[in-house]
């Protein structure tokens, strides 16, 4: 399978304080890795390792087999790596069709038209239309940000993050705020868009075991900076120790 | 999307007839309206579209009028030849100081700008040798359109041929922003605005686009001092002063920043109060200061913004 | 080096003015986040109101050794206009930090023409009658006593302020509102008075320098306009929110002023946007302010 997106002996100091420790991790083709462990143990690090936002003090982050070290939200996008946050960024005034036709507009790399006209554009309306499709917000297209609801407020962050066709995308606590029994719900419909947008891997970072455990191929534990276990929910849920340092409890789910 | 322009050519009419039911001096008048609202149109693309509120565009303003007395001393009698060459004086000026303004948002840009505007008002002064210091430059009349009007004194000329010409230029320039605003630069300028963080991540190179919104409103406010040097027929420091810049601010604000048209009923409006005004009191200062107090604690939409809501509540409560 | 000398001090006398000034911008941003266009008004009509304090204490027969006291008492006794314009400037605090220099720009052009309706568009100045304090000098060089008097009171106040913030239980609070509103009000702090109180001290600074400068310069119409300026370049300088700032900025803006009277007379105010913006360029939080967010 191929490696998409890893991360190879990667430590990140931040004085004397060292957040990631020799951490060394890789998303292949076709996989949903969960990243996990309590908080403080590096996972807000790796993320923003992953995602070029922070320089490592050693060691590399690849994708694609490039170097993405510190390149910036910018050349992310332009990159193909997608990432979704966990407390909901929206653009209060534009509307879902706006926020969805932004991220279009960067894919196709039509930013610098100045005089073209947005609304005309078929190929940006036809992409919007389906990736508003996927996620459920077909007759929401016209509703400014701030009109929605935090549901669906949730939806367009990830959808617009979709709309760039990334091939690899990052969620960071996804259904957090969203209510127990919509969960699954979201998580599916998430990995179904994911499927159907052709993201070809997702890396999910969950506090929430249930979610971690129905869907990730593997499960990655960081514990104080340093890999603790890269493991299949099978194996890893079968570890009751591994779960008490994660988790911070006896017994598995 | 229609309605608006169907409102632009009746609007553009109106003002075509005026000088027929107007008395010339409120023609006079008109035409530093064209001059500001041209300017207000390339302000507004920084601060309404892009969220950069610059407290130093004067600075534009006086490069199109100092631009134009260059000119006159060259021996210049083209108008557009002047046009062309604030546009691109503007632009080259505005690339490094935008470069260097639009790492910082907020305040901090405000008073970069501030700082900035007020650094080229002091070279103003300081090279009085060559700007005239506090008396100015001269602003000569010139051929539009490579016609001279001879037979029309300075008056004739400024309330006849001049007013269809800037009223043509700010149609012109209505035009273009329109397209600039609608198009894809213009949808990542506006998600700028809303959250700059979150548009990085979606691709948007945001300190470039706000360099070119920023040379862009530079050009535009150019033009408009230009027009505004041409009227007077002197370039002036004053123009330049950083309560200028605030005066623009106002304009933009009494229209309503939010709204395309607002910047031109804005400078529209503001014109006019403030002759009306000045014939009434001499502290209109004082009443433009409390209109400008109002607007931004009750009314923050503007004039513009108050008449959507107005069409919308007459339209009936449909979404 | 007598001229030199002089020119040098003046520059101490204008960055003493200053300081008071940006001490109370700084007070005012550091606590409630507002950056006051309308600071160099506060300025002019300190000036204004201190020359007709002081012209009609001498009417009454107060003697010219009264003046120094006097243009404080003057400056204080302005501080009425504190609570209301705060409670105006309530109005936009959720709003979008536009919205305070819109309003506080619409102040401005409020107060030029209070102060063209109750002092006139001339100029105004106070005779000479300061001098009765003396000028003390070393050969050829000398510098009214006054002068002197406002730096020591300058340097006391700045001391005090820094004391107050730094040791009282009121300065701590006040340094807690700055830090955290929410938290501070969730602590039970009234912040609203805060508030109002903070804004009435930024303005009372204010008033007073402007009172305190009189003596030495007229009161005008551009004064308001004009000092905007500097009080800025001092602020970004020393950086926003800093006490200190205060201190370094204004004594830096004083100093390069006169410096560049002496060496350089062309750029003199050149010289400060240049630092200005270099300032804003290389070190936006200023000499010692917060690194921005």
């Amino acid at each position: 399978m191929t490696v998409l997106l890893e991360t190879r002996n990667v430590s990140k100091s931040y004085g004397v304080f060292r957040a990631l420790e020799q951490v060394t991790m890789a998303v292949h083709e076709g996989e949903v890795v969960s990243v996990v462990g309590p908080n403080g143990a590096g996972k807000t690090t790796l993320v923003n390792l992953l995602t070029g936002l922070l320089d490592p003090t050693a060691g590399e982050v690849l994708f694609m087999g490039e170097s993405i070290a510190g390149v910036g939200p910018v050349a992310l996008a332009d990159h193909g790596l997608a990432r979704a946050f966990q407390l909901i960024q929206i653009f209060p005034q534009l509307t879902v069709r706006e926020t969805i036709s932004a991220a279009v507009v960067s894919r196709q790399k039509k930013r610098w038209q100045f005089f073209a006209d947005l609304s005309a554009d078929a190929g940006i309306n036809a992409r919007v239309a389906e990736v508003a499709d996927i996620f459920g917000l077909g007759p929401r297209l016209e509703a400014v940000g701030a009109s929605l609801s935090q549901g669906e407020k949730k939806l367009l962050d990830v959808a617009s993050a979709f709309a760039l066709d990334p091939q690899v995308i990052l969620l960071d606590e996804p259904t957090s705020g969203v209510s127990t029994s919509d969960k699954h719900r979201i998580m599916k419909t998430l990995i179904a868009a994911a499927k159907r947008a052709g993201v070809k891997a997702i890396v999910l970072v969950e506090h929430d075991m249930d979610l971690v455990a129905a869907y990730s191929h593997r499960i990655i534990a960081l514990s104080e900076g340093r890999v603790l276990a890269d493991l299949p929910p099978a194996r890893f849920f079968a570890d009751s120790h591994l779960i008490e340092t994660v988790i911070g409890r006896r017994g598995g789910h | 999307m229609k309605a608006p322009l169907v409102v632009a050519a009746v609007v553009t009419t109106v003002f075509a007839l005026l000088p027929y039911f107007v008395p010339p001096y409120y023609i006079g008048l008109m035409i530093p309206f064209f001059g500001y609202a041209i300017a207000l149109l390339g302000f507004n693309l920084l601060f309404g579209y892009t969220g950069l509120l610059s407290f130093g565009h004067a600075m534009f303003l006086g490069i199109g009028a100092y631009g134009a007395a260059v000119m006159t001393g060259l021996g210049v009698k083209s108008f557009e030849l002047v046009l062309i060459a604030v546009i691109l004086a503007s632009a080259v000026i505005a690339l490094p100081i935008g470069l260097l303004c639009v790492r910082y948002i907020g305040i901090f840009f405000g008073m970069l700008t501030l700082a900035f505007g007020m650094l080229f008002h002091s070279f103003l002064f300081k090279f009085y040798y060559v700007t005239g210091g506090d008396s100015g430059m001269r602003v000569a009349r010139m051929n539009i359109l490579g016609l001279e009007f001879a037979k029309y004194n300075k008056i004739e000329f400024l309330t006849g041929p001049f007013y269809y010409y800037c009223l043509g230029l700010l149609v012109i320039g209505a035009l273009i922003m329109w397209r600039i605003v609608h198009s894809p630069f213009g949808l990542h300028l506006r998600t700028i605005r809303d959250n700059a963080r979150k548009a990085e991540y979606l691709g948007v190179h945001v300190r470039h686009f706000r360099l070119a919104a920023f040379v862009i409103s530079a050009a535009f406010g150019a033009v408009g001092g230009a027009i505004l040097g041409f009227r007077v027929g002197l370039a002036d420091p004053d123009l330049v002063y950083w309560t200028q810049s605030g005066q623009l601010v106002f304009m933009a604000v009494l229209g309503g920043f939010a709204n395309f048209f607002g910047p031109i009923v804005g400078s529209l409006s503001y014109i006019l109060l403030q002759d009306q005004l000045q014939s009434f009191t001499e502290y209109w200062r004082f009443a433009l200061g409390a209109i400008l107090a109002t607007i931004v604690i009750a009314f923050p939409q503007g004039i513009a913004g108050l008449a959507l809501q107005f069409k919308r509540l007459v339209a009936g409560r449909s979404a | 080096m007598s001229a030199f000398a002089n020119i040098l001090a003046g520059g101490v006398f204008h960055a003493a003015v200053l300081f008071l000034v940006a001490a109370g911008l700084q007070l005012v941003f550091g606590v409630q986040k507002i950056v006051n266009l309308a600071c160099g008004s506060f300025y002019a009509l300190g000036a204004y109101f201190g020359i007709t304090f002081i012209g009609y204490a001498a009417q009454f027969g107060m003697s010219p050794w009264l003046i120094l006291p006097g243009l404080i008492v003057s400056g204080v006794l302005l501080g009425f206009i504190g609570p209301p314009i705060e409670r105006l400037l309530r109005t936009i605090y959720s709003r979008d930090e536009s919205f305070q220099l819109l309003l506080t720009f619409a102040l401005v052009l409020m107060f030029q023409d209070v102060f063209k309706f109750i002092w006139g568009a001339n100029p105004r100045s106070l005779d000479s009658a300061y001098l009765v304090y003396g000028t003390i000098g070393a050969g050829d060089f000398s510098m009214p006593v006054y002068n002197l008097l406002v730096i020591l009171a300058a340097i006391a106040i700045a001391c005090g302020l820094g004391a107050f913030l730094q040791r009282t239980n009121y300065g701590r609070i006040l340094r807690a509102t700055a830090e955290n509103r929410v938290m501070a009000e969730a602590l039970g702090v009234d912040v609203r008075r805060i508030y109002s109180a903070v804004f009435t001290a930024g303005a009372v600074l204010g008033t007073t320098a402007g009172a305190l400068v009189v003596p030495t310069s007229a009161a005008s119409l551009d004064m308001a306009i004009e000092f905007v300026v500097e009080a800025f370049a001092v602020v970004v300088i020393g950086g926003l929110g800093s006490m200190r700032g205060a201190l370094i900025g204004a004594t830096i803006v004083g100093l390069i002023r006169a410096l560049s009277i002496v060496f350089f007379p062309e750029f003199e105010v050149i010289a400060i946007y240049v630092i200005v913006i270099g300032v804003l360029i290389f070190r936006p939080a200023g000499l010692f302010g917060r690194t921005l967010a």
